[in-house]
């Protein structure tokens, strides 16, 4: 188990030293298909993307596609935070990126179908308005992929 | 994390997702999250654990289901670490090497290497080694020529993608065999027990020591292994 509070006192105080008022006007969409209709994408702000492609520099707010058929041992991470566990990704892709488990919902039809294409970013060194373009832009290759809905994964 | 579920649903796209830090989440008050406790860099709690990672996506997909937000929903369950005492013992023995920086690090890695092929083995020939252009024998070279000199190394972005390297090759060798791991256990081995680790610690003392180049040092060291940075130094 670990919450904030069980966390160093300067884990906390770097987590939590900004003050980070809420993004605003407010926004809510609607999904328009029931789950097993949708069609989703994952994106994660690990860090990840496939072997040979540009690395995530210190703070970066472009983002990496990761297509959906991509084996597990072409994705890499080069996330510049040295403050996370990366382990448990090492053993087990899903833990952060649960491409797996998506397409075992896929096979029970619990979800309509996959994207053809994943995205990550990288999370780290940047006020949350820095991520605003390469959010827009992803937003429209999902509309041309007709994908429903997103599945976020911090790291 | 929060930014992004915000920007897509403005755009039209639905979202939902995994919160790690809970306060973050509600200050910036994205449409739909689900709070988990697992430590950072496990956000979906197990590896290996297909059941639990279901349970984990499943409460997070039935934030769709809720007619208006934003939705900040805490999981109810705990990832609980691996006890120490159950996770496999490591299988290299450490010992403080002597010589030069490359004599000590080319001797740490002839002793690492063979765990690391075998745990090759164990992940299917799945690495997070490869963010460098060069091999590990060789970044290790170029760690002990420059710590030898005493100098900086000259190209930061070969830099900081062999660093990620290094580690991942350790980390990856000192969990070469099946079984879970403790991962405090391991960073700590890594950071307190091994040539690398305190040469990474070396580097980071003289990247602090740099007017122009101290703001690299943060992404050498953890914040955890910076607490005790003084034992690791040679």
């Amino acid at each position: 188990m670990v919450r904030l509070s069980d966390l160093p006192h300067d884990e906390q105080a770097h987590l939590t030293g900004k003050a980070l008022p809420p993004l605003r006007p407010p926004v809510w969409t609607t999904p328009i298909e029931p789950l097993k209709n949708m069609r989703l994408a994952l994106i994660t702000t690990a860090g990840l993307h496939l072997r040979g492609d540009p690395l995530f520099e210190f703070a970066d707010g472009t983002y990496r596609p990761i297509p959906n058929n991509t084996a597990p041992g072409d994705i890499i991470m080069s996330h510049s935070s040295v403050n996370f566990d990366r382990t448990g990704f090492s053993e087990d892709i899903n833990l952060v990126f649960p491409v797996d488990r998506f397409r075992e919902l896929l096979d029970q039809g619990m979800v309509g179908s996959l994207a053809d294409f994943h995205y990550s970013f990288m999370g780290a060194g940047l006020e949350p308005q820095a991520f605003e373009k390469g959010a827009a832009q992803v937003a429209g290759l999902l509309k041309q992929d007709q994908v429903d809905a997103v599945f976020l994964t911090p790291v | 994390m929060s930014a992004l579920g915000y920007y897509l649903e403005r755009a039209g796209i639905a979202t939902t997702g995994i919160s790690l830090v809970r306060e973050h989440t509600a200050q910036l008050q994205p449409p739909r999250s689900l709070w988990v406790s697992f430590p950072l860099g496990r956000p979906l709690g197990i590896p290996n654990d297909a059941e639990f990672q279901h349970a984990v996506i499943k409460a997070a997909l039935e934030l769709f289901e809720e007619a208006s937000g934003p939705v900040l929903r805490d999981y109810p369950i705990d990832a609980p670490e691996v006890a120490i005492e159950s996770a496999p013992a490591c299988p290299v023995n450490f010992q403080r090497q002597s010589g030069s920086w490359q004599d000590r690090l080319a001797s740490e890695l002839a002793l690492i290497s063979p765990w690391y092929e075998i745990g090759l083995d164990k992940r299917a020939g799945r690495t997070l080694v490869g963010a460098s252009t060069s091999h590990i024998h060789e970044i290790l070279q170029r760690f002990g020529e420059d710590l030898d000199a005493h100098r900086i190394p000259a190209d930061l972005k070969w830099f900081k993608a062999s660093i990620e390297d290094a580690k991942t090759y350790y980390l990856e060798a000192l969990s070469a065999e099946p079984g879970q791991y403790n991962a405090r256990q391991l960073y700590r081995k890594l950071w307190h027990e091994t040539e690398l680790g305190r040469a990474l610690g070396l580097f980071h003392a003289m990247f602090m020591d740099h007017p122009q180049r101290a703001g690299f040092a943060r992404i050498l060291l953890p914040r955890d292994a910076l607490r005790r940075i003084d034992d690791t130094l040679s």
